[in-house]
């Protein structure tokens, strides 16, 4: 009996620790690598884990409050208010105000607002705008509205602060600091600190991943394969990310046949297939078949019969093109060059981020499961706000149709994020845009 | 220009001629050792080059073949066979190429469509025509990149075994400035490398195949960047082009010989046999412009040191020979005039010196034949002067002894008859005393010609007074007409207006005994350059060539009454004028006296 006690006390220690090993555990500090800016938008890791915004997708994509506690609209979406969640302090110690929520959504989008006009009063911060605003509160959940203090209360420009769970630090040798707000409204992270390396290569970051000198890691799409083939721990996002060609509508492409020519000549199979190894999926579509169900509709195939035929004898001079971001989009971009040259266009690569190029190969966060409030955030990242009002999918798939028969909007592929996680990190989720979700990640028991 | 000079100036000429021959003939003759020599050299050089080139493309098959040979690229080729999917190799190329230090690699797959290019990864699926070159050896190629430009590289296919279809490899380095880089250069030579655009290259480029080919000198390079002077290269590169040969020729990149360049352009050509680009090499010739410019130098110097001993040796060889004939020239000048002593001196036995002895003895003779001839002319003066004294004298001292007689005779007369032929025999006696007298006065006249009192005139002004002298008095006697031609310019002379006159009057008289039946006398003045030439004419029988060789001889007549010193007398005016006098006559045609006296003005 002293025996079967003594197992069992046994065995109710080591249930009790594993119990207690489940428990997220605070502190430590989680290192990050990534290829590109922690401020780049879409999807900067540094972003969201500095700012919040008055509204946000939670991880089934669904909308909540955020800064704000409620909304309401008014006058048919011409007019709505939103109440600011009281007490949440910038890391600075400035206490969240109207005011500064409408300087920091005035800086975001200066003159190119979705609204005629923000304006503060009181604990409510009020939009108006002459055409409905029906997604609004789905637009404010983009990373562009995100609330930043743009003037301290000594009159100085700030730097990067803002009412995240985790605050700015310092920058040195390539590494961005960021410790953990113990005051933050929603909820102290369980880690201390978080440094993110930048600018690493993938290379690189896996190496280090396996070295354990990193608790996370970027896997690009195309990489995903060979993620799996290492055996590193992934976590990937639905298809959510929509990479897409932009295609100017002025200047020697205002010709809405030469734009059709464009669409039909490029090869999304190769795009698909080689590039991003079977990444995602191949859609015609702005918004994903998952979150519409009638992607599909849009036809995918390459046709450069009828793009010789729409391009006709049709001089455009020289176009160019470029693309965000580096790696894959680079290659996706050249290869779309290679397939408008079959098609007879003359297209040179434009160095990245260049202004006013003819194309523009793009990514884009596709979050929420707001089909209408999602296609108007696409039309708001594309620079042609317009309100989407439709409702059902019929209405919405006109809509969608119309968009894009204009051509300026030429779908690809919609992809996933993914990142690898090293060991030491638990309960690491994706947001709905497909970021990890860092403030609720803990790492192991650092004792 | 005198004997010396020209003598002098020939010897120069001749030695500097000489010389300039020689000269020209050795720096001639180095010029082409030297050429000759740069040219072995140059393609010494260029042979040597043309191994490492060689080497080099050698060297980059044999990084394609080892990366071929890999086990990896085995398994690659075999796993792209079985499966057929090319995707998971997509980046393959370019990790390969950056580990083989490759600017260019392809793998190419069964079906001849590109798997992965480290180049141009978006060009995957796309077809190499590359791959379906056989060559085992390296070849040129201009591969289209993704920003539109071509780069031309030195490319190499090679087969991975193992696969079957067979899995291909095609890759290459870029030949541009890092290329000749990497090749051996001795010191002073400079590599360049021309690439032609507008040669073919892939299906891309089609469009630009038939843009005609510009030269561009950009686009020659060297290992520093564009080759200085490239537009100088023009005439190379587009013979190396259009021949498909190597072009050799000397360039000159500065007006400076120094920076002359010796270059071969070698042609570059693709599989198809088109040049694709031309590489020059270029040795400087800077050492042997240098090495013959010291030797022209040498040679200047030497030269101008030998002309001018030369001309040195000349002065003195000229001085030698000149002198004793300038010493001849100037005697001889002094013999002309008229210092008949002038001798020169006697050296040596060659022709000079027997020249100079026989001007001596020339001059001595002349001296002695002049004293003889002035002796005989002396002796014949006073013959003649005797001759016409006593041809003068007898013809008064004649009436003088009848008359004499008849006195002597009329002694014997009653005195009545005695005294009438008293009476004209004192007449006779009387007048032909009187013609003694003048003749014994004119004779004394020539004698004593005063010394020319000299004073500025008019020569109108004489002529007119001689004119209207005689003129008034060719109312007597046969009609003779006495008329004045003068010019209307100035006619100043610095003469004796009384001897002038008393010399055209002479004339005058003599014209008009010339004119028995009458005539005109014509007097003219004119002005001749620096003279001023007086005439007086007649138109009477004239005279013939032998009175006009005589006429000035003193005593010489053509009168049967006269002293013959009238025109003694002229000349001897004419004469103490510093002027000339001359006659024009033909026989029947009259005379003309021609008077040239001295401008005043001139």
């Amino acid at each position: 009996m002293l025996r079967r006690f003594a197992i069992s006390c046994v065995v109710a220690l080591a249930a009790i620790s594993a119990a207690a090993r489940t428990r997220p555990h605070y502190g430590g500090t989680i290192h990050v690598e990534i290829a590109g800016d922690p401020w780049e938008r879409p999807s900067g890791v540094a972003r969201r884990l500095v700012y919040d915004g008055l509204t946000e997708f939670d991880s089934g994509g669904a909308l909540r409050t955020a800064l704000s506690v409620a909304w309401e609209q008014d006058n048919n979406f011409h007019r709505w208010q939103f109440r600011l969640r009281q007490g949440v302090r910038f890391h600075d110690g400035t206490l969240l105000s109207s005011a500064t929520v409408v300087a920091s959504l005035n800086a975001s989008c200066r003159t190119d607002c979705p609204w005629n006009s923000v304006k503060a009063v009181g604990p409510l911060v009020i939009f108006t705008n002459d055409s409905p605003m029906p997604n609004l509160p789905s637009l404010l959940a983009s990373d562009q509205f995100l609330i930043a203090l743009t003037t301290r209360a000594d009159g100085k420009t700030s730097g990067a602060i803002g009412t995240g769970p985790f605050q700015v630090t310092g920058f040195n040798n390539g590494i961005l600091a960021l410790a953990a707000n113990e005051n933050c409204w929603s909820g102290r992270p369980f880690a201390d600190a978080v440094e993110v390396r930048v600018h690493r290569a993938v290379r690189d970051q896996w190496l280090d991943l396996s070295l354990g000198h990193a608790d996370v890691v970027e896997i690009p799409a195309e990489q995903f394969r060979q993620a799996q083939q290492q055996h590193l721990s992934v976590h990937a996002s639905l298809p959510l990310t929509l990479l897409a060609l932009q295609v100017n509508d002025t200047g020697a492409l205002a010709n809405v046949k030469l734009r059709a020519a464009i669409a039909s000549a490029v090869d999304r199979s190769a795009l698909y297939n080689v590039i991003f190894q079977k990444q995602g999926e191949i859609t015609a579509g702005i918004l994903p078949q998952g979150m519409t169900g009638y992607s599909f509709l849009f036809p995918p195939d390459r046709d450069l019969n009828r793009a010789h035929e729409l391009r006709g004898g049709l001089a455009t001079g020289t176009l160019t093109l470029s693309a965000d971001g580096e790696g894959a989009e680079q290659l996706a971009a050249q290869r779309i060059a290679l397939n408008l040259r079959e098609a007879g266009f003359n297209v040179q690569m434009a160095a990245a981020g260049v202004q006013h190029a003819d194309m523009v190969l793009r990514m884009l966060s596709i979050a929420g499961d707001d089909p209408a409030a999602a296609l108007e955030r696409v039309l708001w990242d594309f620079g042609d706000p317009a309100p989407v009002t439709e409702q059902t999918p019929a209405a919405l798939y006109k809509r969608e149709q119309s968009i894009l028969d204009d051509r300026k909007i030429v779908p690809l592929l919609d992809l996933p994020l993914a990142f690898a996680t090293g060991p030491r990190l638990r309960d690491l989720h994706l947001r709905a845009d497909g970021t990890p979700n860092l403030p609720d990640a803990s790492l192991e028991d650092t004792r | 220009m005198s004997l010396r000079q020209k003598l002098l100036l020939l010897f120069s000429l001749t030695v500097a001629a000489a010389v300039a021959a020689v000269g020209w003939t050795v720096l001639v003759r180095i010029r082409q050792v030297f050429e000759r020599h740069d040219q072995d050299e140059t393609a010494l050089f260029v042979s040597q080059f043309q191994r490492e080139f060689q080497h080099r493309s050698a060297s980059v098959a044999a990084a394609i073949d080892r990366i071929a040979n890999q086990d990896h690229m085995r398994s690659v080729a075999f796993e792209l066979v079985q499966s057929g999917d090319a995707a998971p190799f997509l980046n393959e190329a370019l990790s390969l190429a950056q580990d083989a230090h490759l600017d260019f690699l392809e793998i190419v797959g069964p079906d001849g469509n590109i798997v992965s290019s480290a180049q141009w990864p978006a060009r995957f699926g796309y077809p190499d025509p590359a791959a379906s070159d056989l060559r085992s050896t390296p070849f040129l190629k201009r591969e289209d990149l993704p920003d539109g430009s071509t780069a031309l590289g030195l490319f190499a296919v090679r087969t991975i075994r193992g696969a079957e279809p067979p899995v291909k490899l095609i890759g290459g380095v870029r030949m541009d400035q890092t290329f000749l880089a990497d090749l051996p250069v001795t010191p002073g030579m400079q590599v360049g490398l021309y690439s032609d655009p507008t040669a073919s290259g892939t299906i891309e480029t089609s469009a630009r195949q038939n843009s005609p080919a510009t030269f561009d000198p950009n686009k020659l390079v060297g290992v520093d960047g564009t080759v200085t002077g490239a537009s100088k290269y023009l005439p190379l590169i587009e013979q190396a082009r259009r021949t498909g040969h190597d072009a050799n020729g000397i360039l000159y990149l500065t007006a400076n010989r120094e920076d002359s360049i010796a270059v071969t352009a070698i042609p570059l050509k693709n599989s198809a046999g088109n040049v694709l680009a031309v590489l020059t090499v270029a040795i400087s010739r800077s050492g042997l412009v240098a090495e013959q410019k010291q030797i022209r130098e040498i040679a200047y110097g030497v030269a101008a040191g030998g002309i001018l001993l030369a001309i040195i040796f000349s002065l003195w060889i000229a001085a030698r020979v000149s002198r004793p004939v300038e010493e001849l020239a100037r005697a001889a000048e002094e013999v002309a005039g008229g210092n008949w002593d002038a001798r020169v001196p006697e050296r040596g036995s060659d022709e000079v010196g027997v020249l100079a002895r026989s001007f001596n003895h020339m001059t001595e003779q002349l001296e002695n034949q002049r004293e003889k001839l002035v002796q005989s002319e002396r002796v014949a003066a006073w013959r003649e002067l005797a001759r016409r004294l006593a041809h003068e004298l007898k013809n008064p001292l004649f009436p003088l002894q009848l008359t004499v007689e008849n006195l002597t005779r009329a002694r014997q007369l009653p005195p009545a008859e005695f005294d009438e032929v008293f009476n004209e025999s004192t007449q006779t006696l009387s007048m032909e005393i009187g013609n003694l007298k003048k003749i014994i006065g004119r004779f004394s006249d020539f004698s004593k010609m005063p010394k020319p009192e000299l004073e500025r005139i008019d020569a109108k002004d004489v002529i007119e007074r001689v004119r209207s002298l005689y003129a008034a008095q060719s109312d007597q006697g046969p009609r003779i007409e006495v008329v004045a031609k003068i010019e209307k310019a100035p006619m100043p002379l610095m003469v004796d207006p009384e001897l002038l006159h008393r010399a055209l009057s002479n004339l005058v008289l003599n014209a008009k005994d010339a004119m028995p039946e009458g005539g005109t006398v014509t007097l003219s003045a004119q002005n001749r350059e620096s003279n001023v030439e007086i005439c007086v004419s007649d138109t009477g029988q004239g005279l013939t060539p032998e009175e006009c060789e005589r006429l000035f001889t003193p005593y010489y007549t053509t009168k049967q009454h006269g002293t013959g010193l009238g025109l003694a007398i002229v000349q001897s005016v004419v004469a103490d004028h510093a002027g000339t006098i001359a006659v024009e006559s033909r026989e029947g045609h009259g005379a003309t006296f021609v008077i040239t006296l001295p401008r005043a003005d001139v």
